[in-house]
Parts: structure tokens; C-alpha cells; sequence
């Protein structure tokens, strides 16, 4: 075995370290999800009902009450397609903020690389996301919609959501261990996200709406894209807006950015949390 | 042999008060602004054998726990380096990640992977360690419904499972009965004999003497002795006499002098063996014609609660002179149990006016001297005081209780 030496520098996030600890990974995104709904009367049944009664609210909103149109699609699956790689983003971005605080009793006392925590959070997010495509699934079956042939470009879209969701989870979780104000600044960007993000209407219909300086800006939004790729590859919508790419760069951005500043404070965490 | 941990010129300083700054409105305020530093591990290097047992003591706040951290690579040194040539397992909590409300099974295995096990090792290790641990009866019960006798002995079955070259403990035997106690040393004990390096904090001599070959001494962040774990002890133990008599000693009306313990050999130590009397000396000058006639000593453990008070004219009247007074207590051998105690001076009228007030004037500490460990066990035993007392087999009589 090759010798250790511990000093000041700072280690680069070794992927031969993180293998070694991918058990972890699994163990700590298996107990999230057992805790979750222990000693609850329902049970796993929350998993459906929360995003179930979303798409109801969601649907009741846009669809009847504003009336946004959605062309041939029924707005019930219109609006479950957008919420699936949404409610993943912002699971991740709400439980991997707080994550390396709630486990400082854990990073104090034992050693294991830190980026294992708001990583397993991410893979958490997944089983949800399983139940929501399940959702998704049933509600096609039910109103009888028809798979697009673009589904071949859903895993792009998979991957590209899943980044930008580790990405920003990363990131705040690194910084709420010094700036506990993101605790409180989390909740407001998830509510906020949820209207700026074409879950429930088409972004074409928000881009009506806006001069065109702000809809570089509205694209600066990395879900957008990852939006509109999923119905565009699942429902066959219309395919992703050409300022997508900006979303797309944004996501890489967002995502090397934070693997980078998680390194620079990593060594540093049992001492600041 | 080779050194298996080269620890050369480690350093771990804090800066004060960044600590607490955690929100962005503080961050700011504080950018032009120089804080302290707390050196709390300065300069230290030494190097551990393979197979060596090193046991790590000095008084609170003296680094060790941060050495350990800084090995186990919890935090980063901010400067210096340690080159470690092995797989290292360290124990600075028993049972770090349980969860409450999972079962005892699950709990094996996410504390496991915590520690660093592979799924595969856990579950060849996995029947030994229920058996280590004795509940196999609760294994699917959620931890909460455990009690912590149970909860500690689970995962320290856990821990004592791992396989690594380098095994670094913190004060983990302060948890649990003595029972339990032993069974950590003894796990300890054992991996030394299989060529495992250990490096292990306590405060307990008892336990380190046992253990370990070498000793480290730090005091403040520095290394101040590194060298045979008795000779090490020693040397701290000596360290006990120089603190001071505060200067709560403005007082006309007495004035405190040199105040200490000795054993039966005179020394002046602060670290006894239970085995031996102890003779707390007292000096002190009167200065009032009205000399007080009571001076006491209080024992405290380090929970705070008193273990026994005396004094000076309990057995017959001593009268103090105007002048300097040289007082001598005795407390017997066999009696205190292992620990630390400190001692509270009070000087008093009657034990109405005081003239001096829970003055504190030393700590000293009680071990079980390995002499008398033949039956009795090694370590702290349940109950304020430790007598060992006299009993006796009647031959061939059987004495009946005279109720009369």
C-alpha cells in the first residue's frame, strides 16, 4: 500500500478514493430514504401522494384557471413530464444544503471524503424520481398519450439534470457550512425555481411575455433546458429552444465550479461546521 | 523495524473567533481585521514503530484529540506533514452515524462503511460481531428501543472488527461499565499482539500502562516528553506540582503557603496509586492575635460532587500559632476509587466566617496500581470510594445473629 501523507495542500477529489467508498454512498441514501417515512401511518405511500397532489395543484392553476394551452397534450401530463426532472433538482437543492451540517457529528469524528454526503443525496433523489416516472407512466397509460419517438434522448437529458442537480446541491452545501444564510435563502429559490421553470406552461409562453434581453436571461436557468428536453423526448413537444445551449452551459459551468470550490473547502469542514 | 507514522514538525493553529463567523454580514465586517491564533498543536514530531503501542497523555486542551484528528485526516495540520504507511482505522466515538431509528442490522452495516468496511467485509465479519456484541435478540429492532449499555456494545463490536494496520482510540473506554472496559482493552491488547500499531489517548494511566510501551507528553500543542510509557507518566505526573496557589491569596489575615501530597517515599507527586497512603501537606501563617480554628479540605470528583470533607481539629483540637503552621491529613490507602480529584481549601471561624472560601489548590489522581490486580479489576469500580476491605472464612462455624 502506498504511503499517506497528510499536510496543508489540498487534496484533488480523488474518483479511487470515492470508489473505495461507494458502499457508503448507497448506505447513506438507503438510510435517508428508511428514516424518511418511519413511524409515519401512511408509509411509502407519502412517496406517491406528495407529487400526485403537485401535479393536482399545478394542473388545477395553469390548466383551468389560466387556461395555458398545451396544444394536443392533456395538461395533467403535460405538467407531470415537467415536474419530473424538477421535483428531482429541487429535492436535491433543499436536502443537500443542510446535509454536511446535519452529519457534523459524523464529520467530526471519522473521516471519509465529505462530497459522499450531498452526493448521496442526489442518489436519494433518484428512488423519488423512479416513483415520479411511475406517476408519469400511469397518468400516459390512463389518457392514452402516446410515447414520442425522440425518447432515445431522454438519458442525455437524464444525465444533463442529474449534474446540474449535484451541481448546485454541491455547491450549497459547501456553502451553507460557513454561511448558514442559505438555510434560509433554500426555500425561497425552490418556490421561486418552480415559476421561473417551465414546469406547468410551455416556455414559449413566458418568452411572449418578455423582451428579448430577458429571455437570455429566463434561459440562464439550467432547468429550463433540461425541461423542455424531457417533453420534447418523452411527449414529443417542441424541441428544446435554441438558447437551451445556454442552459446546457450554465449546467457544466455550475457543476465543474462547485466540484472545485468543494475542494478548496474541503479540508477545512471539521473545522468551520 | 520502520516507522510505520513519521510525524514531522505538525502544526495546528486556529484563528479565534473565525469559527463563529459563519454568516456572509460577519465574513465581511472581519476582513480587515487580525485575529489571535491558538497553537493548538505547535511544532510536534516523533515517529511511531510498526507494531508500537503509543499511548498519548497531558491535560485538557493539551492537543492530543486534535493529533488524532489531524492522523485520522478529519482536519488538515497548517503545517508540518505526517507520512502514515498503512491502512488506519480510527475510534474517536463509539458508534458514529447509528441512526435511532434503524434496526441494529442496518446499523452494522452503515457504520461499517462509515469506518471504511466494504459490504463483503461486513458480512463476513458480520456473525462475530453480533456475537461480540451480545444482541442478537434486537437485531431488528430500531437502535432507539436499546438501552445504551446495549447501543455502546454494539457498536463497539463494530469498531473492534476492522481490520487495518493502525488503530487510533480516544478516551473511548470512558463509556461504558467496567465490564466493557476491559473487553476494549483486552480487544486492544489483542491487536497489538497481531503486529497492530495503536495510538491511544486516555486518562486513564491505569489503561495506558497496561497498553502501551511508549509514551507521548503534550503540553500546550508541544511535544514534551516522548520516551518509555512509565518514564513518560512519571514525568507528567512531577508536572502536577508547579501550578501555582492563585492570587486569591490577598488576604490579611492568612497567608497560604506551599500546599501538596507526598507518598510514603516522600515524594511530591500528584498521580497516586491506590496502594499508598497519601499525606496532604498544608502550609500556612497566621497573621491575626484571633488565629481560625478550622481548616478544611474538600474532596470533589470530577462530576462535581463532594466525596468526603475534613477537618484539621475532626479527631482532637490543634491549636494554629500566630506564625507559619505545617498541616499534615493522611488518607489511608485502599480507600479512594481510580479518578481525578480536586481539592477545595477553606479557612474559617467556627465554620461561620470563612476567611478563605473554596480555594482551589490542586488536582490529583487516583489509579489502580497494577499490584493488586490479581482478582480485583483494573480499572474505576461503581461507587464514590474503592475500600478494599477485610473478609474472612470461618472455619467450621456457622454464627448465628444474636437478636438479644
Amino acid at each position: 500500500m502506498s504511503k499517506t501523507i497528510i499536510d496543508a495542500s489540498s487534496d484533488s477529489i480523488s474518483f479511487k478514493e470515492l470508489a473505495h467508498y461507494k458502499e457508503l454512498f448507497w448506505m447513506l441514501a438507503l438510510r435517508d430514504f428508511k428514516i424518511r417515512y418511519a413511524q409515519t401511518f401512511l408509509g411509502i405511500l407519502w412517496a406517491f401522494i406528495q407529487p400526485a397532489a403537485t401535479i393536482l395543484i399545478l394542473y388545477m392553476v395553469f390548466g383551468r384557471f389560466a387556461q395555458v394551452d398545451t396544444g394536443q397534450i392533456h395538461h395533467v401530463v403535460f405538467t407531470a413530464v415537467g415536474l419530473l426532472p424538477w421535483t428531482y433538482f429541487s429535492y436535491v437543492m433543499q436536502n443537500s444544503g443542510n446535509s454536511i451540517i446535519a452529519a457534523q457529528a459524523m464529520v467530526k469524528k471519522v473521516y471519509f471524503p465529505r462530497i459522499i454526503i450531498p452526493v448521496s443525496k442526489a442518489l436519494v433523489g433518484l428512488i423519488d424520481f423512479g416513483i415520479n416516472a411511475i406517476i408519469v407512466i400511469f397518468l400516459m397509460l390512463l389518457l392514452k398519450q402516446e410515447v414520442s419517438t425522440n425518447i432515445w434522448a431522454l438519458p442525455l437529458f437524464i444525465v444533463i439534470g442529474i449534474f446540474v442537480s449535484l451541481g448546485i446541491g454541491i455547491w450549497l452545501s459547501a456553502l451553507t457550512i460557513r454561511f448558514r444564510d442559505f438555510q434560509y435563502v433554500v426555500p425561497f429559490m425552490v418556490q421561486l425555481g418552480l415559476y421561473i421553470t417551465p414546469t406547468a406552461y410551455p416556455s414559449e409562453f413566458a418568452l411572449k411575455q418578455l423582451p428579448e434581453w430577458a429571455s437570455y436571461l429566463y434561459f440562464l436557468n439550467p432547468m429550463v433546458g433540461v425541461v423542455e428536453g424531457f417533453r420534447w423526448s418523452i411527449l414529443d413537444c417542441t424541441a428544446p429552444h435554441g438558447l437551451s445551449f445556454l442552459s446546457f452551459g450554465v449546467a457544466a459551468l455550475v457543476f465543474s465550479s462547485s466540484l472545485f470550490y468543494f475542494r478548496k473547502i474541503d479540508g477545512k469542514i471539521a473545522d468551520i461546521v | 523495524m520502520s516507522a510505520i507514522i513519521e510525524i514531522q514538525n505538525l502544526s495546528k493553529h486556529y484563528s479565534l473567533g473565525s469559527a463563529s463567523k459563519s454568516t456572509l454580514r460577519e465574513v465581511l465586517s472581519s476582513l480587515n481585521r487580525n485575529n489571535d491564533v491558538f497553537k493548538a498543536l505547535d511544532d510536534v514530531s516523533f515517529n511511531v514503530e510498526r507494531g508500537q503501542s503509543v499511548g498519548i497523555i497531558g491535560s485538557n486542551g493539551a492537543g492530543k484529540s486534535t493529533l488524532l484528528k489531524v492522523l485520522s485526516k478529519i482536519t488538515k495540520p497548517t503545517s508540518g506533514r505526517a507520512i502514515i504507511d498503512g491502512r488506519v482505522t480510527s475510534l474517536l466515538e463509539v458508534g458514529t452515524g447509528f441512526h435511532p431509528e434503524l434496526t441494529g442490522r442496518e446499523n452494522i452495516f452503515l457504520n461499517g462503511s462509515i469506518l471504511g468496511m466494504s459490504k463483503q467485509e461486513i458480512r463476513l465479519k458480520f456473525d462475530a460481531i453480533v456475537a461480540f456484541s451480545g444482541v442478537e435478540k434486537f437485531l431488528d429492532t430500531p437502535v432507539k428501543h436499546y438501552s445504551s449499555g446495549m447501543y455502546v456494545r454494539l457498536a463497539f463490536a463494530v469498531a473492534a472488527h476492522l481490520d487495518s494496520e493502525i488503530l487510533i482510540v480516544d478516551e473511548v473506554l470512558a463509556v461504558g461499565d467496567a465490564e466493557f472496559q476491559k473487553k476494549c482493552l483486552g480487544m486492544m491488547k489483542n491487536s497489538e499482539q497481531s503486529g497492530r500499531t495503536v495510538l491511544f489517548v486516555s486518562h486513564s494511566f491505569a489503561a495506558i500502562r497496561q497498553l502501551c510501551t511508549k509514551g507521548v507528553w503534550l503540553d500546550q500543542g508541544q511535544l514534551k516528553y516522548e520516551g518509555e510509557i512509565n518514564k513518560c507518566i512519571d514525568a507528567y505526573s512531577k508536572s502536577f506540582k508547579s501550578t501555582k496557589i492563585a492570587d486569591s491569596n490577598e488576604n490579611d489575615e492568612v497567608e497560604i503557603g506551599d500546599i501538596f501530597a507526598i507518598n510514603s517515599k516522600k515524594q511530591s507527586l500528584k498521580s497516586f496509586s491506590n496502594s499508598e497512603e497519601i499525606v496532604v501537606i498544608v502550609n500556612l501563617k497566621i497573621n491575626s492575635k484571633d488565629a481560625p480554628d478550622t481548616v478544611q479540605l474538600r474532596f470533589v470528583d470530577s462530576s462535581g460532587q463532594v466525596v468526603f470533607l475534613s477537618n484539621h481539629s475532626d479527631r482532637k483540637a490543634i491549636l494554629l500559632k500566630q506564625d507559619w503552621n505545617c498541616l499534615t491529613m493522611t488518607i489511608p490507602a485502599y480507600l479512594l476509587n481510580e479518578g481525578i480529584y480536586s481539592l477545595y481549601m477553606g479557612i474559617g471561624y467556627h465554620t461561620l466566617r470563612w476567611v478563605v472560601r473554596e480555594l482551589k489548590v490542586f488536582d490529583l489522581e487516583i489509579h489502580f496500581s497494577p499490584m493488586n490486580l490479581d482478582f480485583a479489576s483494573l480499572s474505576r469500580r461503581p461507587g464514590v470510594f474503592a475500600p478494599m476491605l477485610e473478609w474472612t472464612r470461618e472455619e467450621d462455624v456457622k454464627i448465628e445473629a444474636d437478636y438479644d
